[in-house]
């Protein structure tokens, strides 16, 4: 954790935003925020989903203009009617989605839009590699060359060629919104190694994560949005978790993670030398009741695939799989569920939440045998259902006929999982539970899970989040390429630890990934 | 991401019926049944309406599980040939076969829902996607059912068969009878039960509908099979209402039919729309069609005037869509 001293901002600042207001219809989605960013700032953006850190960026970077206030760059007050006019001020912004070109190269999309000429309109691909290489070399990125086609690369390595796209267009201020939500703990220290040197450049960075410990090793200040008013705005120096987390969800969070001991039972899983090629290889695992067992590894290192497997959206090719004590071959996601195993995928959006229907047909969907007779469903049965889970999962939705994909991503994720909870499994599998969630909506996702597992349910939680998987796993299993490599106790598991299996060594993490 | 609230207050202005589709399209079809009648004194009679049920028939029994299909975000063009092979081969069946007419029927029925199995069974097992499938099979199914026939037409069947092409039964042609069953049955099954929710949400999210345990695979292979089916017995209907058989019969009858169903507001992206949206998508085409020929609009014009409807209703109904969603929605 290094912690740049120099946090005072010195002379005029680069960005200033000036009592930005927002009026959505019928809604008020930014209420007078003001901040401001020097050269060589990191400047971390936090709050919770809704809190209108996305309205603000998406102001600054000219996606829409603000009903009241002013953007100010370098001393002069800038229109910022279309996303065009930031980058002509020296604005670029890295969005969560990552927006590059997938079948092109790494230079064509880092000059997109922006290619060097020759003579009579053609293309300079000779210049082009060429700045791309001294792209490359200025961050000091020595794995990645201008020819490689993007959709083979990493997500580390694509948010990099994002980063170089935004500095051939001599970007000024840059715009991260949550960049390490899809990154392992390697890419992190990366992208961190690479703000580092644009800070050196002096490049404000506009941050914006839910992760406190990154605004706490990267940021120089942080400014906290609240249902869309500006909270405060803080140096890192001088304030600590607890305080930010207070002023984002204006109360107190007790324990980011409420590990409670219980009794742990009967296998309820059994995986015995389950294959799927390519990234499931020769797993063998056990999950008992009451147990939350931690899956640890890189991204692309097989464990969404292996949970995928044991589910049946991908069937094993051999191996076996015991679900209480009972030899089951499972050939897909509706057997699965019949066998008591449920599945929150990692990608909320595409494979664990029908975003268009309701929040009552979201709740409804895994559980549709259990309220409906003969086929048909019991609307009330079907209320009821929903209400409660509502209710126990304290959803924040204004009706249960809200459209369930407008509703913050905690929220979402809380209707997936009360979805399948619905359905009464023995074993729960969750995939990156609490990605891209907010504080307060994490909080209770962990609260959620160690009540569950004292109910006697199994638990195997994929996560790329090391403080999670050493906060809530009685266990931690650590896979690579497609292999489980090392298994922990609670007591033997610490960060260091689990990153060395995971990695194997530096060299191959690339690879892995 | 921050997601922005939505805005209310499309909804207090108008109670949410009234911004259905459904309901702005029922109004419209009002608007241009009083015109139509206004203009014709023959068009508005009990007679003609009747009549114009019973010339919709055929297209509307196709439509049923063609709005299931759509709803799913699928497609079958294929239903238009399904009618040209079933229809021969009734005829084929029951004159050169020499099966007895009703046997006839049961395998022509039968025919149709194979050629509706084998669409559903290539799209789930080979990924093939719906549109080059069922247009495969458009081509295909027409080309056996001209083989088949031999450009011969079969005509002389017995005088019953015609009882449900052309007779009334309580005063209502027979086969509207049928289309009525068929749409309420359909209505029901979507609205109120498991397999009607399975499909919304194959069409909303097809691989969270998947990763919810729910049988999309069976799901699918149940819809087009249907959708053969029933275009199996809306060739049975056809050829009892013309008393002959021949190859080119039900040929454009996909696009009646897609065009009733998405004019009725069910969105062509799936995940959207109801039976009694394409009834009033029937009745709408069918209506025109014939209001505009009384009224003595040539051929030609009806096509254009049609065609005009639809991309009206189409923009009605996205400016609606607009005003529920707001209209500042970011993902």
């Amino acid at each position: 954790m290094t912690r740049d001293p120099r946090s005072e901002t010195s002379g005029a600042p680069l960005l200033t935003v000036r009592a930005i207001e927002k009026f959505f219809p019928g809604v008020r989605a930014l209420s007078g925020v003001s901040f401001d960013a020097a050269r060589g700032e990191v400047h971390a953006l936090l709050g919770e989903n809704g809190a209108g850190k996305s309205t603000l960026i998406k102001i600054v970077s000219g996606v829409f203009p603000p009903d009241r206030g002013e953007v100010v760059v370098d001393g002069k007050p800038v229109d910022l009617a279309r996303p065009d006019d930031a980058r002509r001020a020296g604005i670029a912004t890295i969005y969560q989605e990552l927006l590059l070109f997938p079948e092109l190269t790494v230079a064509e999309n880092i000059f997109m839009g922006h290619a060097p000429r020759a003579g009579l309109g053609r293309l300079d691909w000779r210049a082009m590699r060429e700045r791309t290489k001294a792209l490359l070399a200025s961050l000091e990125i020595h794995d990645l060359e201008a020819e490689r086609i993007v959709g083979s690369l990493s997500i580390g390595n694509r948010q990099r060629v994002e980063i170089l796209r935004a500095l051939s267009q001599d970007a000024r201020i840059l715009i991260m919104d949550e960049p390490t939500a899809a990154l392992t703990e390697y890419d992190v220290t990366r992208l961190f190694d690479i703000v580092r040197k644009l800070k050196a450049r002096g490049v404000a960075v506009i941050y914006i994560s839910h992760r406190l410990d990154e605004i706490f090793a990267i940021a120089d200040r942080v400014t906290v949005l609240r249902d869309g008013a500006h909270v405060a705005t803080k140096h890192v120096s001088e304030t600590d978790a607890t305080e930010l987390v207070q002023l984002m969800v204006g109360r107190r969070i007790e324990s980011l993670f409420p590990k409670i001991t219980v009794p742990i039972g009967k296998p309820v899983l059994e995986v015995k030398d389950l294959e799927r090629r390519p990234l499931t290889k020769t797993i063998s695992l056990t999950v008992r009741a009451g147990e939350i067992v931690g899956l640890s590894g890189l991204v692309g290192s097989g464990r969404s695939e292996l949970a995928q497997t044991i589910f049946g959206v991908t069937p094993a090719d051999s191996g076996q799989i015991r679900i209480a004590d009972q030899q089951v071959d499972i050939r897909s996601p509706a057997q699965a569920r019949s066998l008591g195993v449920a599945y929150v995928p990692e990608d909320r959006g595409t494979q664990g939440l029908v975003r268009p229907m309701t929040v009552r047909e979201n709740f409804s969907l895994a559980a549709l045998g259990k309220i409906a007779f003969g086929g048909f469903i019991d609307r009330g049965a079907e209320r009821k259902l929903a209400s409660d889970g509502v209710r126990r999962f304290a959803v924040k939705a204004s009706s249960l006929e809200q459209i369930a994909g407008k509703l913050s991503g905690g929220n979402q994720q809380k209707i997936v999982l009360g979805k399948w909870l619905a359905n009464g499994p023995k074993l729960l599998i969750l995939d990156e539970p609490t990605r891209g969630i907010d504080v307060g909506a994490k909080a209770e996702i962990h609260r959620l899970m160690g009540e569950l597992a004292a109910q006697g349910l199994a638990i195997l939680m994929i996560s790329s989040e090391l403080p999670e998987v050493l906060g809530m796993s009685d266990r931690v299993l650590v896979m690579r390429e497609g292999r489980i490599v090392a298994e922990f106790s609670r007591e033997e598991a610490t960060q260091e630890s689990i990153g060395a299996a995971m990695m194997g060594s530096h060299d191959n993490a690339e690879k892995a990934a | 991401m921050s997601e922005i609230p939505l805005p209310q207050t499309a909804k207090r202005i108008m109670p949410w019926w009234l911004l259905r589709h459904e309901t702005m399209l029922a109004v419209i079809l009002l608007v241009a049944l009083i015109v139509l009648g206004s203009l014709n004194s023959r068009f508005l009679t009990i007679d003609n309406l009747l009549n114009q049920g019973r010339l919709t028939t055929e297209v509307g029994l196709i439509a049923l599980p063609m709005t299931f299909i759509i709803i799913t975000g699928g497609i079958d063009l294929s239903v238009g040939s399904i009618v040209g092979l079933c229809a021969i081969l009734l005829g084929y069946s029951w004159k050169s076969f020499g099966f007895p007419l009703p046997l006839a029927i049961c395998f022509s029925l039968l025919v149709g829902a194979a050629a509706g199995f084998l669409n559903g069974i290539v799209i789930t097992r080979v990924k093939v996607p719906p549109l080059i499938m069922t247009i495969a099979t458009l081509a295909l199914y027409r080309g056996l059912a001209e083989g088949i026939s031999q450009a011969r037409s079969v005509r002389g069947y017995p005088e019953w068969f015609y009882f449900v092409g052309q007779e009334n039964l309580f005063g209502v042609p027979a086969q509207l009878w049928l289309l009525l069953i068929a749409l309420v049955v359909s209505a029901i099954v979507l609205d109120r039960t498991t397999f009607g929710r399975t499909l919304y949400a194959m069409g909303n999210n097809e691989t969270a509908a998947r990763f919810s345990g729910l049988p999309v695979d069976r799901a699918k292979l149940i819809i087009y099979t249907l959708s053969g089916l029933m275009a199996g017995l809306s060739a049975c209907v056809l050829v009892s209402r013309v008393t002959t058989t021949r190859s080119d019969m039900g040929i454009g009858y996909e696009l009646d039919v897609i065009a009733a169903v998405v004019l009725g507001g069910t969105s062509i992206f799936g995940g959207v729309g109801t039976i009694w949206g394409t009834l009033v998508g029937l009745a709408m085409i069918q209506l025109l069609k014939n209001g505009l020929a009384l009224t003595g609009v040539k051929g030609d014009a009806t096509i254009v005037v049609i065609g005009a409807v639809l991309i009206l209703s189409t923009l009605v109904a996205s400016s609606l869509q607009r005003r529920r969603d707001g209209v500042f929605w970011s993902v």
